[in-house]
């Protein structure tokens, strides 16, 4: 009975006295947040109580990437958390050249002339495959949807 | 166009149009890559704590009277030189101190409040404190008082200036009341300090009493506060060096110090018991000698006179205290 007592005591400081309050807020608005696995709400999230220790973020929204986050939150008055979501863009990767095949950042690979993809913004790089063999190399950058055309650079020679 | 207009009614025509249409779609449709490719690139995320400040309650008390007004400072570890914090305020019964985050020593009670009264007759004090990060710190309850009269200083042998260890001593009222403020005794090396409330710096009565303890009478020193705080006597107790023969002591109450050793001379005072009488010459009954009187001008005056030798008792350096603190 004493440790019952003695037990919801330190159960009831914890909860009134050791809680951070938590401000979340996002880029794109309105992302879903999930904290520790289970959905505390969307974005813009304020004075969410949380107790100090090791927590996982999770935010989500359609035509964004997913982030994951996790933090040890220390034992203070609040904490405030800004993300910024990347966007995922709609690309149009064509070529008139034949018989090539293509890889983007090491592990996605197709061979199609016309295909639509679905890019992460930023730098990606991209390996382009003739006969098995590497016949280029480089980087491209995504940060809008667009058409993109590749075309074998050609030696001056030729 | 004309050509197509002027076959179109034809069904072959149509026919021919709807496969060419299909090629020619065939040839434009775009597949669809089946998943998201991302970049795993370094999310951007601002984390921002706040830790809130550290509120330091200071409740306070004044026994006597409130000063007009009451300095403040804070030290963290150890330090007494720069403060972290430094306010005057009104004397208000309870003094809330805010101090930026993770500013203190939280291991050790190394930090400490300065409370400054600010009036001379006020006395300051450090509260030393254990530190956190941020929250809330109740200090004790504090008096803020008038600051206390000391007196300190060393205790000697008149006659060969050693030290006395063992000497009672205590400051008091002088007159009627008597009243005792404060009791000491010497260390080893004749040491003592004593100190009263700093209620009693406006008493011209203050008197420091050394010697309560020993065979002969102690002896008197009035303390005047009136420009300081703390005062320093050192106090010589015992026979003067001026006194060549052997030094006797009174052993009752009473006793007539006579102007000639003749039955019925003139009896000039009446001895207290232990008051020190330096013996000249002698007869069969009376010895001969002098005793030093403290005029009202702080002079000493040496006095000749006879007493009766059963009222004296000889002074050694080993049996000048009384009862248990015999050396």
């Amino acid at each position: 009975m004493k440790y019952l007592i003695s037990s919801l005591f330190v159960i009831i400081i914890d909860l009134v006295f050791a809680q951070v309050s938590l401000n979340i807020n996002a880029i794109p608005r309105k992302v879903d947040v999930l904290l520790d696995g289970e959905k505390i709400g969307t974005t813009p999230l304020t004075d969410i109580k949380i107790k100090p220790g090791s927590h996982s973020f999770e935010l989500k929204k359609k035509g964004y990437a997913s982030l994951r986050h996790s933090i040890d939150v220390n034992p203070a008055e609040s904490l405030k958390m800004d993300y910024y979501l990347n966007p995922i863009y709609f690309i149009k990767f064509f070529t008139e050249e034949r018989g090539l095949t293509f890889e983007l950042n090491d592990n996605h690979k197709w061979s199609q002339n016309k295909i639509r993809l679905e890019i992460e913004a930023g730098v990606h790089s991209l390996r382009v495959y003739q006969d098995k063999k590497i016949i280029d190399e480089q980087n491209f950058i995504v940060d809008e949807p667009k058409s993109i055309e590749y075309i074998i650079k050609k030696k001056i020679s030729d | 166009m004309k050509i197509l207009v002027k076959y179109m009614h034809q069904p072959r025509i149509w026919f021919l149009s709807i496969i060419l249409g299909f090629i020619g779609c065939s040839g434009l449709r775009w597949d669809k890559y089946p998943e998201v490719i991302y970049n795993d690139r370094e999310p951007l995320i601002s984390v921002t704590y706040d830790y809130g400040e550290i509120e330091i309650r200071i409740p306070l008390y004044y026994p006597r009277y409130r000063p007009k007004q009451i300095g403040f400072q804070v030290f963290a570890n150890d330090d007494t030189t720069f403060p972290l914090l430094s306010v005057i305020q009104e004397p208000l019964d309870e003094v809330v101190l805010f101090l930026p985050h993770g500013v203190l020593d939280i291991e050790s009670a190394s930090n400490r409040i300065r409370i400054i009264p600010q009036d001379v007759d006020f006395w300051t004090r450090y509260i030393p404190f254990k530190g956190i990060n941020s929250g809330r710190i109740d200090l004790p309850l504090t008096p803020v008082d008038f600051t206390p009269l000391l007196v300190e200083g060393i205790v000697t042998w008149a006659q060969n200036d050693s030290t006395l260890s063992n000497i009672d001593l205590q400051m008091g009222l002088s007159g009627p009341s008597g009243a005792i403020l404060a009791k000491a005794t010497t260390d080893v090396n004749g040491y003592y300090q004593m100190g009263i409330p700093g209620e009693f710096m406006k008493s011209g009565n203050i008197e420091l009493v050394a010697g309560t303890n020993l065979v002969f009478q102690p002896i008197r020193l009035k303390l005047d506060y009136s420009s300081t705080k703390g005062l320093y006597r050192n106090i010589s107790i015992g026979p003067p060096k001026t006194h060549l023969g052997p030094v006797y002591f009174t052993n009752k109450k009473n006793v007539h110090f006579r102007e000639s050793p003749e039955i019925g001379s003139q009896t000039l005072f009446l001895l207290e018991k232990g008051e020190i009488f330096s013996v000249e010459k002698m007869t069969t009954g009376e010895y001969f000698g002098n005793i030093e009187i403290t005029l009202s001008d702080g002079k000493i005056q040496k006095m000749d006179g006879w007493v009766l030798k059963e009222d004296l008792s000889l002074m050694e350096i080993g049996s000048i205290y009384n009862g248990d603190n015999k050396k």
